[in-house]
């Protein structure tokens, strides 16, 4: 089996990954809810505040071209940043803990939702548009009952994307002494104990399916009723 | 009515869509704009609901300048139909169709009601109401289209080459079932069409564009019979004397019933075309009685069609 083979050449033990971690967390009940709580405290958070900034400013986008391009570029250049370099230049005023870390996964996670929601409202059929203006709606009549609904599936295929990314992003916290469950890798790094790193990392990749698992399911339920459910094209954005 | 006064529409390049356009659409007609591809008829039309803004010259609706109403009024009183259908695929029909009566703010019941008038008068079963445009065929979405558009009772209806998708069969028997609709309302109507043919049917009066300009504006069978120049004439097509026969009417052309005249087996209607009666006539014999309401009120020879395509003809190519 090549899994074991390459696990056995990562001085992995067997041990550590069927029945270690799961016997650590156990014995540290406690302390794993404070961890994985403290984790999706910031990951909710910094989630929260980059769809406040990034849907509105994807729509802002979408009215006037010139802005679409300063704002997308804004936000592919926020996900070049590394998050660890947006923790080591805004902790000294933010202070440690995890206020930089929320940073640094807001920043994150903004551009997967801004081009999902600047994509979605794109992909709305112009001729949709057209017969909007001519009915007479207004902007803001056409944003709310045609543009948004139509681009709601996409947006949140942007949030699901950015949401994924910060479970990970939020691992990096431990430096700043921000808590959450990278704690535990870095406690296992520093002692070599498979047990106690695999604790860590294993729950943040169920959080991860979890989490993809039951956007998914939302995605279909902000899908309106009548619309075919395809939101492979802005889905990937990430 | 609508009136179109010396309307220019010159865009940002230079570009001359519409160069100096006059016409008038009376009051519950239908006028169809005709020219090839981006001879500027789409660009015209829309100048009414103002989807174009003219950059010269001057649109009334009523005696009144369109740029002294407010565009979202102006738009909500004007209904619009555009060839790509643009029903929102999230909304039900019934949502659809009373989109303008709730921009507009009917009550619930009066939407309800309304829509279910038009329902009936597109030929739509009642249980489509709760359906998504996806359920429907092309052929009942632009039907919904259409009912969309006059939903709020607008004055004036715009229609931008709206059968322009279908499939022949389709669009005949929309075009027919169009034209009982509009014979019900009094509605004026402006009908953008690339199809000479479909202009000829569906228009009280047709206006020919052309590189921006209005080439020549008239009622079907005098376009026919007298096109202004050769490029109308090619316009239309070198079938145009059998168009012409499907314009003309027995009633214009019959002579008086000769005494004792009897009905015949299958007598002509004086609403019947040429065309109709010039098929009866190889058919039958020559002349045909003509009978209304059970009574011989003329007679029709083919040397009646002829004399009506040959001075037509001679007319216009002198």
């Amino acid at each position: 089996m090549s899994w074991a083979a390459a696990l056995a050449l990562l001085d992995v033990p067997l041990s550590s990954v069927f029945t270690g971690w799961i016997d650590y967390i156990g014995a540290n009940w406690d302390q794993f809810l404070t961890l994985l709580r403290g984790h999706l405290v910031m990951v909710g958070i910094g989630e929260l505040l980059a769809i406040l900034i990034a849907v509105p400013a994807g729509i802002l986008a979408t009215r006037d071209p010139r802005l679409a391009r300063i704002i997308e570029n804004l936000g592919a250049v926020a996900q070049t940043i590394p998050a660890l370099g947006v923790i080591a230049l805004t902790f000294t005023f933010l202070g440690l803990g995890k206020r930089p870390t929320i940073l640094a996964i807001t920043i994150y996670a903004l551009f997967p939702i801004l081009k999902n929601t600047v994509a979605g409202i794109q992909n709305v059929e112009e001729a949709d548009v057209r017969a909007g203006r001519g009915m007479g709606m207004t902007n803001v009549q056409r944003l709310r009952r045609i543009e948004l609904p139509l681009a709601l599936p996409v947006i949140f295929a942007g949030i699901r994307t950015s949401t994924v990314l910060c479970v990970g992003v939020a691992y990096i916290g431990v430096f700043v002494g921000a808590g959450g469950l990278g704690t535990w890798i870095q406690a296992g790094l520093t002692t070599v104990n498979y047990d106690v790193m695999l604790a860590g990392a294993i729950p943040g990749a169920l959080t991860v399916i979890a989490f993809d698992r039951g956007f998914s399911v939302l995605e279909g339920m902000v899908t309106p009723e009548g619309v075919s459910r395809d939101t492979t094209e802005g889905g990937a954005a990430a | 009515m609508i009136e179109l006064d010396n309307v220019r529409k010159v865009y940002g390049d230079g570009t001359v869509a519409v160069d100096d356009v006059s016409l008038e659409v009376p009051e519950g007609e239908t006028v169809t704009l005709v020219g090839p591809s981006g001879c500027g008829k789409t660009t015209t039309m829309t100048m009414v609901n103002r989807l174009t803004e003219i950059t010269e010259g001057d649109v009334r609706i009523d005696g009144e300048s369109i740029q002294d109403t407010d565009v979202i009024d102006l738009r909500r009183n004007i209904g619009y139909v555009i060839q790509e259908i643009g029903l929102f695929e999230h909304m039900t029909i019934a949502e659809n169709i009373s989109i303008v009566p709730d921009l507009r703010g009917w009550d619930e019941e009066r939407k309800q009601e309304r829509v279910e008038e038009l329902l009936e008068l597109i030929q739509l079963p009642q249980d489509v109401k709760t359906q998504y445009p996806a359920n429907l065929s092309g052929g009942q979405r632009q039907r919904v289209g259409v009912a969309r558009a006059m939903a709020a009772e607008p004055d004036i209806i715009l229609m931008d080459e709206p059968f322009g998708a279908l499939d022949p069969i389709t669009r005949d028997e929309l075009q027919d079932e169009f034209l009982d609709i509009q014979q019900k309302l009094d509605t004026t109507i402006m009908f953008v069409t690339h199809d000479i043919d479909e202009a000829l049917k569906m228009g009280d009066r047709v206006a020919v564009l052309r590189d921006g300009e209005l080439v020549q504006y008239d009622a079907p069978k005098d376009l026919l019979g007298s096109p202004k120049n050769e490029f109308v004439a090619n316009f239309i097509g070198e079938d145009r004397v059998l168009k012409q026969l499907s314009a003309v009417t027995v009633r214009e052309v019959m002579n008086a019933p000769q005494v004792g005249e009897g009905a015949g087996e299958n007598p002509l209607s004086p609403d019947d075309s040429l065309k109709v009666a010039l098929q009866r006539i190889f058919q039958q014999g020559d002349p045909l009685p003509v009978v209304e309401d059970g009574e011989v009120v003329g007679q029709v020879s083919e040397a009646d069609i002829q004399a009506v395509t040959d001075r037509r003809t001679s007319e216009v190519l002198q």
